[in-house]
């Protein structure tokens, strides 16, 4: 159950502010009247594309793997900490 | 630093009674032997008055009556059980710290910033966070302008224009409010359980009565978890209406988020380590 909660948390988190930042860099794109493109490899994170009149902007399954980096780097964290706080207080090694 | 002309206070949820220094938040108390009732008996009073009566009460050597007393105040300030009234002209106080800083300096370390306890209301959730926020707030006022300052500057020394500066303002206005928030989340879901704010340094942590570790994992989560909330409205909005300086305010709200990973304490209640 920890280890779930962990992993949520770290995923929710980086999810978070994985989505705020790519929102932040697209309305910021789209007020400039730019066109923008970013991704992990082949997974698209936000891109703003412009059409004649208009702006699309897509935010897409890139969030998504960085959620999963974010909750698989805070449960190994979180597995990290119990370890080094579960060791033996009365010798050293 | 405490100094000669300080005096120290019983914060609210702290009394004297029986002889025995008694905390409601904690729901604690601690018995005091005679020295230390003699003290806490005169707050309100100069430490350097106190020094002089304990000394002909007890027949100290003026010098270890200091170096009691001020240990005394020292160690209760620490565990937030006194505050410390400082007197005298700030510049003096200044000068003194400075001095300090440059004696530890050699040894890699700072003066230890003196804590100062507010009460909180947590009778009801207006309440709490109105109290929250009021106690939180001259500390919001400065991390926004520091923010703000540091945000300011960075954007001047890239060239910028100005709508930039819009969006640097906004980004320290949003640190500012997420402080408050973050505190403000934590003793709303506190509602019924005394609890104190405590300010100590750049450290700023609620003390809350004992709770059961569900709860105390649902406070964790509400600190961050209302900023995030408060920060993703911005950012939905702005993404919304198009408006950059929306989501520039959100950015350092949505940031509290990190406060849920193995990095922020919150996120390490919240998982039970």
């Amino acid at each position: 159950m920890r280890d779930l909660k962990a992993f949520a948390l770290g995923a929710v988190a980086v999810a978070v502010l994985a989505y705020t930042i790519a929102a932040a860099l697209a309305v910021t794109a789209q007020a400039a009247g730019r066109s923008l493109d970013v991704a992990l490899g082949p997974f698209v994170v936000v891109s703003v594309a412009r059409e004649t009149t208009t702006a699309v902007t897509t935010f897409g399954s890139g969030l998504f793997l960085v959620a999963l980096l974010g909750g698989i780097a805070n449960l190994a964290a979180a597995q990290l900490i119990r370890h080094r706080s579960g060791r033996h207080r009365d010798r050293v090694e | 630093m405490i100094a000669g002309t300080d005096s120290v206070d019983l914060p609210p949820g702290v009394s004297l009674r029986e002889g025995r220094l008694e905390d409601i938040v904690r729901g604690d108390s601690w018995a005091l032997n005679g020295s230390g009732a003699f003290v806490l008996g005169r707050v309100g009073c100069p430490l350097d008055v106190i020094v002089r009566e304990i000394s002909d009460a007890f027949e100290l050597p003026l010098e270890a009556a200091r170096l009691d007393v001020l240990r005394f105040a020292w160690a209760l300030n620490t565990l937030a059980l006194v505050n410390v009234v400082q007197r005298g002209s700030r510049i003096r106080r200044l000068a003194d710290w400075v001095t300090l800083a440059l004696r530890l300096a050699p040894a890699g370390a700072f003066p230890i910033p003196l804590a100062r306890r507010h009460s909180l209301d947590t009778r009801s959730v207006p309440r709490a966070l109105a109290s929250a926020l009021t106690a939180t707030g001259p500390r919001i006022a400065a991390v926004a302008l520091l923010a703000t300052a540091v945000a300011l500057q960075l954007a001047a020394a890239s060239g910028a224009t100005g709508s930039v500066f819009l969006l640097a303002m906004a980004l320290g206005a949003g640190t500012g409010i997420g402080l408050g928030l973050h505190e403000a989340g934590h003793v709303a879901s506190l509602r019924g359980v005394p609890s104190a704010l405590v300010l100590r340094g750049r450290r700023t942590f609620v003390l809350h009565a004992p709770v059961d570790e569900r709860r105390r994992a649902f406070v964790a989560l509400c600190g961050p978890g209302m900023v995030v909330m408060v920060g993703l409205a911005f950012v939905v909005a702005g993404v919304a209406i198009v408006t950059p300086g929306l989501v520039i305010l959100g950015l350092p709200l949505t940031a509290h988020a990190l406060s849920l990973t193995m990095i922020g304490g919150d996120g390490r209640v919240a998982c039970g380590i």
